[in-house]
């Protein structure tokens, strides 16, 4: 995360960059994500006013943005702090999900238990 | 022991034209990226906005401050002395010299240097350090068109633009001045400094100011971007930064009393 920029404007940069969206454009595509998933509120704040899941939910918005069909998400065990259950995170990672890029969790074997029964397949 | 001697002074030697190659490179690349129109992005036009906001505008009540405090002094001390030594008849091109061509790019330069130079700095080095400039660099995101550009670019304009304000400024100074030791009324002082004002004393003020400019974002930014990996390399980075800044400002300053010498 870039820290001298707002939530928004750190969603926003890909597509203004990489599209050549101009800012409100971009930023309207960003508070639609952040909607989608309840954090609206969010968007003008800095990276030391969010907790580390919003901050985790702003990272994966901001890698949906990009034009990469594969989104690598390392250990969220470790990203987002006292995460006890996994299912919320993918409910809201589903509903984000809407050009249906695939998205592989990377994370330890001592973690497995809480994927199993969830939305994704483990591949060992 | 004479051999290690001869071998630090050579490493030393080779470290610094190595650096001064780089930092040349640096400044090449950022020229190149300058005259690009891709470059200018809408991101990159709003941090461009929003830099020349800080840097320009927000200095604006402090500037107008300080360019009349200062500004009044040295005018005042100048067309004492010029009345001193019986120069009343070429007190016109010395207030325009000194205002226009010498004191306005130079402390504006400064006071930039001080305010923004060292913001940009320590924004560049923490950048570093947090590694959120790899963050941009994975995403693809030119560091020099998003990051450096808009931060030079408004050094060039803040600087160019507040050094005419200070000259205005300094200029309206040297007529109370000119008031209370020579008597001189705002029409003659007018016609005075319309008389010594030539192109190329405007021409000067620019050129200076522009290169004032454009030192005072790319040296704080390289400087940055050479932070070793530690928070505690932050505020040598600053301070080595501000040190080749002051350098870099009294070489154009003694490299344009010289162009003009000639």
């Amino acid at each position: 995360m870039i820290s001298n920029l707002n939530m928004l404007e750190n969603i926003a940069l890909i597509k203004e960059v990489h599209e050549l969206l101009p800012t409100q454009e971009a930023q309207a595509h960003a508070i639609e994500s952040l909607r989608l998933i309840d954090l609206e509120h969010i968007g003008l704040n800095r990276l030391n006013q969010c907790t580390s899941l919003e901050v985790f939910y702003v990272m994966v918005i901001r890698a949906m943005m990009a034009k990469e069909e594969v989104i690598f998400i390392v250990t969220p065990f470790f990203l987002i702090k006292k995460l006890a259950r996994i299912e919320p995170v993918l409910e809201k990672l589903v509903l984000l999900n809407k050009e249906q890029k695939n998205i592989i969790i990377l994370d330890n074997l001592t973690n497995q238990s809480h994927y199993k029964g969830d939305l994704c397949n483990i591949i060992k | 022991m004479i051999l290690k001697f001869f071998e630090h002074i050579g490493q030393k030697t080779t470290d610094f034209f190595l650096s001064i190659y780089e930092a040349m490179q640096f400044t090449a690349l950022c020229l190149i990226h300058m005259v690009q129109p891709k470059s200018y992005n809408p991101a990159m036009r709003m941090v461009l906005i929003k830099q020349i906001y800080f840097t320009a505008v927000g200095i604006i009540p402090l500037f107008i401050m300080m360019a009349f405090l200062f500004g009044s002094v040295i005018i005042g001390v100048v067309i004492a002395l010029a009345t001193q030594y019986n120069l009343q008849s070429q007190i016109g091109s010395i207030i325009v010299t000194f205002a226009l061509n010498e004191f306005s790019p130079f402390f504006t330069a400064l006071l930039i240097s001080l305010r923004s130079g060292t913001a940009v700095n320590t924004e560049i080095a923490v950048m570093n350090v947090n590694k959120e400039l790899n963050t941009l660099k994975e995403y693809k995101i030119d560091l020099i068109d998003y990051l450096f550009l808009p931060r030079i670019l408004s050094g060039i304009v803040s600087v160019t633009s507040l050094s005419i304000l200070f000259a205005i400024i300094m200029l309206g100074s040297g007529y109370i001045f000119t008031l209370f030791y020579m008597g001189m009324d705002l029409h003659t002082y007018q016609t005075l400094l319309a008389n010594a004002v030539g192109v190329d004393n405007l021409l000067i003020l620019l050129l200076k100011s522009v290169a004032f400019g454009f030192v005072t974002m790319l040296i704080p930014i390289y400087s940055g971007l050479k932070t070793a990996n530690a928070y505690t390399a932050i505020p040598i980075s600053v301070l080595n930064g501000m040190v080749k800044l002051f350098i870099a400002i009294f070489f154009i300053e003694v490299l344009s009393l010289v162009l003009q010498s000639l």
